[in-house]
């Protein structure tokens, strides 16, 4: 028999027509995370020691999986099965170098949404109290992933230089599409983190969710392999995740301004993060006061 | 005398289902599923400043939840809490983090509680002192025992100096000696004037230390008074319910709980 208790004001989310309260929800979110900027970094060095303690090579691991998936993908697109090169904007691309360039921005996107859709029942037994700014834990469990994000980045830049793809300006477009993409992340994982503690399931469904928009990311296969259906690339480019995936193509390559060039997409990414981010504050801020009566 | 911690009518509920259909229908229709149990059922108390309070009752009485909601840590389902200043709850082993050694959790824990760097490394070898944990300090925490653990625990709370210090059962896995310590703490504690709130199953513990006795029974307040007041009938009613068999506890029960039933019904 399970036990679970819900107030009678929190029960129902349709209720919460009052305006304002999205606003002010959004408002006491974004509060927290920049106050507590410092224990957002110093928690995610925590999680990361933590989460590796048991293994012999420890954090080494967090680096070992992507590279080592990267490597059957080399394999098996790359030697076994030539694919053809990919075009970027007009100049031709290999097709593993165009792989590489955003694929540790996939794994990037996939632990941390994991992960932080996961980061709030497991990691609320750890808090001793309730006033502590619960929006820090999706935001330091993302964070912890960034670290490793930078140092993938750092290996991706490397190999381009040896394939032939020096350093160039379009590469400063690298930050925008980092926070960018950490705001897509942090959105989504308010979102998720307060659902899943409500009902597990949704943890679940995310997991296979997010198995097959590895397909539709445009991480795998370029979308202009469907231009004879431009209707589906439409629905397609409705996902954030490939504006993010273009984004960071365009900088290794040192192609086009990604963001200036496709400014309408631009419009529409930063639309969605907003209302995504507003919903995930008001489903959070609603709902943290009895996170714990749900563990 | 200024209040420390005033508890007005909190009730805690909590929703028992019978199986997972019933809470999934619960969590998204607007017709309620399931069972209501009151944990805690109308209990109000207030706490002056200074005042040592134990919590005592059977198994279930709802000691742990109402130290709990007074801590913060639980949310009560109606009712008011105001508590004034920090609080601190030292429970058995209360969110350590098992893959980190006793040292880092030190560290988390008081990054967690606001302080900075510098204030965690001052405080840090008092509290690896007072835990008398030695070289086990750099071990990860999966491999203490429970006494062990809460003493840790107990060592991290004293000396993040909070205003409010509320203790449940955190002594008992402890042995006498790390008791008869943590106890001259909670003295000196004592002295200086803070507020504790103290729940135990030891009598002695209680008349020796608690200025005043919470005597809780299956959620609802019992008795609130001195020691001197509580503890003579609460030691009259341990020593009956003792001689009850399974069935007149069980009869106890219902008389009490349908009492309680009916006050909710009144309201």
């Amino acid at each position: 028999m399970g036990m679970l208790s819900i107030d009678g004001d929190s029960r129902c989310m349709a209720n919460t027509i009052r305006k304002g309260i999205y606003m002010k929800s959004a408002w006491i979110i974004l509060k927290e995370q920049i106050e507590h900027f410092y224990l957002i970094r110093r928690l995610s060095i925590y999680e990361l020691k933590s989460k590796n303690k048991n293994n012999y090579l420890g954090i080494l691991w967090e680096f070992l999986n992507p590279a080592i998936q990267i490597l059957i993908y080399w394999f098996v697109f790359g030697t076994l099965r030539g694919r053809a090169p990919v075009e970027v904007a007009g100049v031709e691309i290999p097709f593993f170098s165009w792989l590489l360039a955003a694929f540790f921005l996939w794994t990037f996107f996939f632990q941390s949404t994991i992960l932080g859709s996961k980061s709030i029942y497991t990691k609320l037994r750890m808090l001793s109290k309730m006033n502590f700014p619960m929006s820090v834990i999706p935001s330091y469990i993302i964070f912890s992933q960034f670290y490793i994000h930078l140092f993938m980045l750092g290996f991706t830049v490397i190999a381009f230089q040896l394939m032939g793809y020096p350093i160039n300006m379009y590469y400063l477009q690298l930050i925008y599409f980092i926070f960018a993409a950490y705001c897509l992340m942090f959105s989504l994982s308010l979102i998720t983190s307060t659902l899943s503690t409500i009902i597990r399931d949704i943890h679940m469904l995310l997991n296979s969710i997010l198995r097959m928009m590895l397909y539709v990311s445009g991480v795998l296969w370029p979308l202009t392999l469907l231009s004879d259906h431009p209707k589906l690339v439409t629905i397609l480019k409705l996902n954030p995740v490939l504006y993010l995936v273009e984004g960071y193509r365009s900088a290794f390559f040192g192609v086009d301004w990604y963001f200036i060039t496709h400014w309408q997409y631009s419009l529409y990414f930063w639309a969605l993060i907003i209302v995504l981010f507003v919903i995930g504050s008001t489903l959070h801020v609603k709902f943290r006061r009895h996170f714990i009566d749900f563990l | 005398m200024e209040k420390a911690i005033k508890v007005e009518h909190v009730s805690k509920r909590y929703r028992l289902y019978h199986n997972a259909k019933e809470r999934l229908l619960d969590l998204i229709t607007p017709k309620e599923y399931g069972e209501d149990f009151y944990a805690l059922h109308d209990v109000s108390l207030t706490v002056e400043k200074g005042d040592i309070v134990g919590f005592i009752g059977t198994n279930g009485s709802g000691k742990s939840t109402l130290s709990n909601i007074i801590a913060g840590v639980v949310p009560q389902t109606t009712g008011e809490v105001n508590v004034k200043g920090d609080t601190a709850l030292i429970a058995v082993a209360a969110g350590l983090k098992n893959d980190l050694t006793g040292r880092e959790n030190i560290e988390l824990k008081c990054l967690m509680l606001g302080f900075s760097k510098k204030e965690i490394i001052a405080m840090e070898d008092d509290i690896i002192s007072f835990s008398e944990l030695g070289k086990f300090i750099d071990q990860p925490v999966k491999s203490y025992s429970s006494g062990m653990k809460s003493r840790l625990g107990f060592a991290i709370s004293i000396t993040v100096n909070p205003d409010i210090l509320i203790i449940d059962e955190a002594l008992s896995v402890g042995d006498k000696a790390f008791a008869e310590k943590c106890l001259d703490k909670m003295r000196e504690f004592k002295a200086q004037g803070k507020t504790m709130i103290f729940v135990s199953h030891s009598i002695r513990q209680m008349k020796d230390f608690c200025d005043k006795i919470l005597w809780l029974e299956f959620g609802m307040v019992r008795e609130f008074g001195t020691v001197k007041e509580v503890i003579p009938n609460y030691e009259a009613f341990i020593k009956e319910w003792k001689k009850k068999t399974k069935e007149e506890k069980d009869a106890y029960r219902e008389q009490v709980t349908a009492k309680q039933k009916e006050i909710l019904l009144k309201k």
